[in-house]
């Protein structure tokens, strides 16, 4: 039997999966809302440095939130009516819920995972399940999907799209999806976007654990220096790759988001004629450029592989003068008044 | 771009070749006079020397347990779980055993006397053979 379901769906690509997920389902709603202003909203950046807990071989480093906070707390600042279903014991009933929602003509926003992703990038393809999509569509046993991550939608099939959604590990996606049931007519922007700075603040310098926002990038610029002696060269060269991986692979618009946080601040000090917030999104930039120095001097040093140990040194005092740039940001946002 | 950003942007061009063009990425840059752009383009040379990094890690993680495999200390289950770039508590997961077990597999000794459902679950996972898993083409 050919079904056939299509939605009205634009595909746009943007920096990040899940806030441009989440710009593009509201877009769909008739909110003209920008992946900027969405990763702002619903908290996307953060930072964590956890040195005992390894992932892929190295030190488990993020510089975003946990899977599906974007859109979670986006739509709880905005108040705006989604549903967000964490969990199907059954992978066939969570097809079906998705089936259901496309003949109802709701796009569909999904965790997954990438290892069997056919569509993504090769070079990309490893045991990462923090990634998102959202189906628009169905033909028979083909689905349709943008993914943001990709210049174009992009199509795969009935089993294919049930193996990543139940991709086993970390953050196993166990069939996650969530969607936009109804956008109020006048949503109240500015009491988001104050809510969406406040908590960024409160999570990159008061939460009180040393391990996370700018402490944790402290703590790991004075590891940094510590690595070539404690692990040898080869080590930490891979360990400094894990860091920049982190900062400017897939899914971070470069500079391990800290753009798209600044093109936040900006936008949304435009929008309300804010001074201050304008100033803000100025040294947001500034963080950035400084971050893709630290990358690229960063790359370069994993490149050739014998380096002397200075190197490090130089690196591990570059990332804690970053978390200094840093710092301030946050500090001058917490004074802000919306 | 301008050119205030010279000295971030990648390095002289032709000195280094990309190596994945799969797809290009959206990218975020900022710059005084410009503020915040956008723009889609292929990740730049150094940060796909990165990429490739990770890769060749895998690869001589692969090689290693290879070797180890032919001397008969490990089972060719811990030569496949490294090619999908997998490790026990995923494999374990995948299995639905407990992770101490998959440990066990790992052994020579164990593997040879797995029962033949255990072993064609661990193939179906691998999407191999039964008797690829058994006798891999590189202890032929």
């Amino acid at each position: 039997m050919e079904t056939k379901t299509m939605i009205n769906y634009t595909h746009r690509q943007a920096g990040h999966c899940e806030s441009g997920a989440t710009s593009n389902l509201l877009r769909f709603y008739g909110e003209d809302m920008s992946e900027p202003m969405a990763f702002g909203i619903g908290n996307g950046l953060y930072f964590s440095y956890i040195p005992f807990l390894k992932v892929q071989f190295a030190p488990m480093i993020s510089f975003r939130n946990l899977p599906n906070t974007v859109f979670h707390r986006g739509m709880k600042y905005l108040g705006i009516d989604a549903t967000v279903i964490k969990k199907f014991k059954d992978p066939k009933e969570a097809m079906l819920a998705l089936d259901r929602n496309l003949e109802k003509g709701i796009p569909t926003g999904m965790q997954v995972g990438v290892f069997n992703l056919t569509f993504f990038p090769p070079e990309y393809r490893m045991h990462y399940n923090m990634h998102n999509l959202v189906c628009f569509g169905k033909e028979g046993n083909l689905y349709h999907i943008s993914d943001t991550v990709m210049e174009t939608a992009q199509v795969l099939t009935y089993e294919d799209l049930l193996r990543v959604r139940y991709a086993k590990g970390v953050f196993a996606p166990e069939g996650k999806m969530y969607w936009i049931n109804n956008v109020p007519g006048n949503l109240d922007i500015k009491a988001a976007v104050a809510m969406g700075i406040k908590k960024t603040v409160y999570e990159m310098i008061k939460v009180p654990f040393p391990l996370i926002g700018v402490k944790g990038l402290r703590w790991m610029g004075r590891d940094l220096r510590k690595w070539p002696k404690k692990h040898g060269v080869t080590k930490a060269s891979f360990y400094l790759g894990q860091v920049l991986r982190m900062a400017e692979d897939f899914g971070t618009g470069g500079a391990g988001f800290r753009y798209i946080y600044g093109a936040f601040l900006k936008e949304a000090g435009e929008k309300f004629n804010h001074t201050e917030l304008l100033e803000a999104s100025e040294m947001m930039g500034k963080t950035a450029n400084r971050w893709r120095e630290f990358t690229y001097i960063g790359a370069r040093n994993c490149k050739s592989r014998s380096q002397p140990q200075e190197d490090y040194g130089m690196l591990g005092d570059m990332m804690i003068e970053i978390a200094g740039m840093e710092e301030q940001v946050y500090r001058k946002l917490d004074k802000i008044k919306l | 771009m301008g050119n205030s950003t010279d000295d971030l942007k990648d390095p002289s061009p032709g000195d280094n070749e990309l190596i994945y063009t799969y797809n290009r990425e959206l990218f975020y840059h900022f710059d005084k006079e410009k503020g915040f752009t956008q723009e889609v383009h292929y990740q730049n040379p150094d940060n796909q020397v990165i990429i490739k990094q990770s890769w060749d890690a895998a690869e001589q993680r692969l090689d290693e347990v290879k070797q180890l495999v032919i001397i008969g200390k490990l089972s060719p289950i811990a030569y496949y779980m490294e090619k999908i770039l997998m490790e026990v508590p995923m494999l374990a997961a995948y299995m639905e055993i407990s992770k101490w077990r998959v440990k066990r597999h790992l052994k020579r000794k164990v593997f040879n006397k797995l029962k033949p459902e255990i072993l064609a679950k661990y193939a179906a996972i691998f999407e191999i053979k039964v008797e690829a898993l058994k006798n891999p083409d590189f202890l032929k």
